[in-house]
């Protein structure tokens, strides 16, 4: 029933309450999931040696790059990005870029760019600009989903998508949809590091204004094991203000959700096999608040992204 | 004490004094005092991803008489050249290093250094910072 989403009316809706319901014991059950998975986390974190491990950015490392060099690097391997989006198809990572670059306070690391204001071993504050995340699920050539290769449309592609490169969502009966455009976010981060613990604050502002809603960003993340590979487990959570869920999860007049808070876990190992190439491999699950996830748009209420490929440095 | 006395001690102080001044720098003088040692370039500038120095190095030497004697590098104990009976003599091969590069002048058997002159060797410093920490990306 659910799958019958895209071609319902709004009269259909009802029908699917029940499954819904069915729907919201999964909900619960992943709650659970993600609960289970913060506690272990932090349990971890706990149990770390937490001794002090800055460096002093004596020579180029992992931790320290050199200012005004370009680094460039391509991820080459397989992996996913499920796409909670109903009828929206899974998205294939085949290829994922990086780019960054350093100057003395200026950073630009992929779509993000910051300005460093203020920096000592263990902490720095930056105000930063990066994009609107959710739109990867809606449209397929978002920046954000450069250099993955599209796949052909789920089962009700043809009766559900509406230009998916204009910015489109399905269109479930005559409700209509808005575009969801590029947006960008903008405000301050903190980032920290207490010994192998590096964390991660953001809290930032719509500014390109489209729906002028607010974001939080936090995590964490800490090695737990450190030999010649890097086994990296990191955890956190998105908030996101209700202007921001409805600019991309509402149906006008049908569905209007409030903020939501997505928790996620994510483990990612790195063994570095030459001067320029890399093993790479990690696994992000987000679990969506009911907010996104009971909107009819969605079907699933999780995104895992998983990949596992070489890392060559071009630069 | 008249002032005409004092006047007498400190003019045979002053005569004592250069004496002996003369007497010591005579003294001071060895057979390295007679040669001169100059090494070109006498700095090397590596930029911060230079992982060594690579130059034409030319050693000359002169001296007010004729010697004989060997050049050395500090660390490089293939590099030998030796002259007999000369009073100057210029020495010019490629190398590549990474530390100062110590040349020295001794005498045959090896044993003395004459002189020694060093190339300084200047490393442009790699401007560091501290990579952005970002546990909440998703990649």
């Amino acid at each position: 029933m659910l799958d019958s989403w895209p071609v319902a009316t709004l009269g259909q809706l009802k029908r699917t309450t029940l499954a819904r319901l069915y729907g919201k014991l999964d909900h619960r059950t992943m709650r659970q999931i993600s609960r289970t998975a913060m506690f272990l986390l932090l349990a971890t974190f706990v149990s770390l040696d937490v001794r002090a491990e800055e460096t002093d950015c004596s020579e180029p490392s992992a931790d320290c790059v050199e200012m005004g060099q370009w680094d460039i690097s391509l991820s080459l391997g397989g992996g996913v990005r499920t796409n909670p989006v109903r009828s929206n198809s899974d998205i294939p990572l085949l290829a994922i870029p990086k780019i960054s670059y350093y100057g003395k306070r200026f950073f630009l690391e992929n779509l993000e760019l910051g300005v460093t204001l203020h920096e000592t071993d263990s902490n720095a504050f930056n105000l930063i600009a990066a994009p609107g995340y959710d739109r990867v699920f809606f449209v397929r050539n978002d920046l954000q989903n450069v250099f993955i290769n599209s796949v052909p449309s789920g089962l009700y592609a043809g009766a559900g998508f509406v230009d998916t490169t204009a910015g489109r969502v399905p269109v479930p009966g005559n409700v209509p949809l808005r575009p969801r455009r590029i947006t960008y976010l903008a405000g301050p981060e903190w980032s920290f590091s207490r010994g192998r613990l590096t964390g991660q604050l953001n809290a930032l502002y719509e500014v390109t204004g489209r729906h002028k809603g607010t974001e939080v960003r936090a995590a964490v993340s800490a090695p737990v094991i450190r030999r010649k590979g890097e086994l990296v487990v990191s955890g956190g959570a998105t908030w996101k203000s209700a202007e921001l869920v409805r600019y991309y999860y509402e149906l006008e007049n049908v569905y209007e959700p409030g903020a939501a808070f997505n928790p996620f876990l994510k483990v990612a190992y790195d063994l570095p096999l030459s001067e320029r190439w890399a093993l790479s491999a990690f696994v992000h699950y987000e679990h969506l608040a009911d907010a996104v996830a009971d909107s009819p748009l969605i079907s699933e209420p999780q995104v895992t992204t998983a990949f596992v490929g070489f890392v060559y440095k071009v630069l | 004490m008249p002032i005409s006395t004092k006047l007498r001690r400190l003019a045979v102080g002053v005569v004592l004094h250069a004496f002996a001044g003369g007497v010591a720098a005579g003294a001071a003088l060895t057979r390295s005092d007679f040669i001169k040692l100059e090494l070109r370039p006498r700095v090397c500038t590596m930029s911060a991803h230079d992982q060594q120095c690579s130059t034409v190095v030319q050693a000359q030497w002169q001296s007010s008489r004729d010697e004989s004697l060997c050049l050395l590098i500090v660390g490089r104990p293939e590099i030998k050249h030796c002259w007999e009976g000369y009073s100057e003599g210029i020495y010019t091969l490629k190398l590549a290093f990474s530390e100062d590069l110590v040349v020295e002048l001794r005498d045959p058997q090896l044993q003395t250094v004459l002189v020694s002159e060093a190339i300084t060797v200047i490393k442009e410093a790699l401007r560091l910072r501290r990579k952005r920490r970002q546990p909440w990306s998703p990649f």
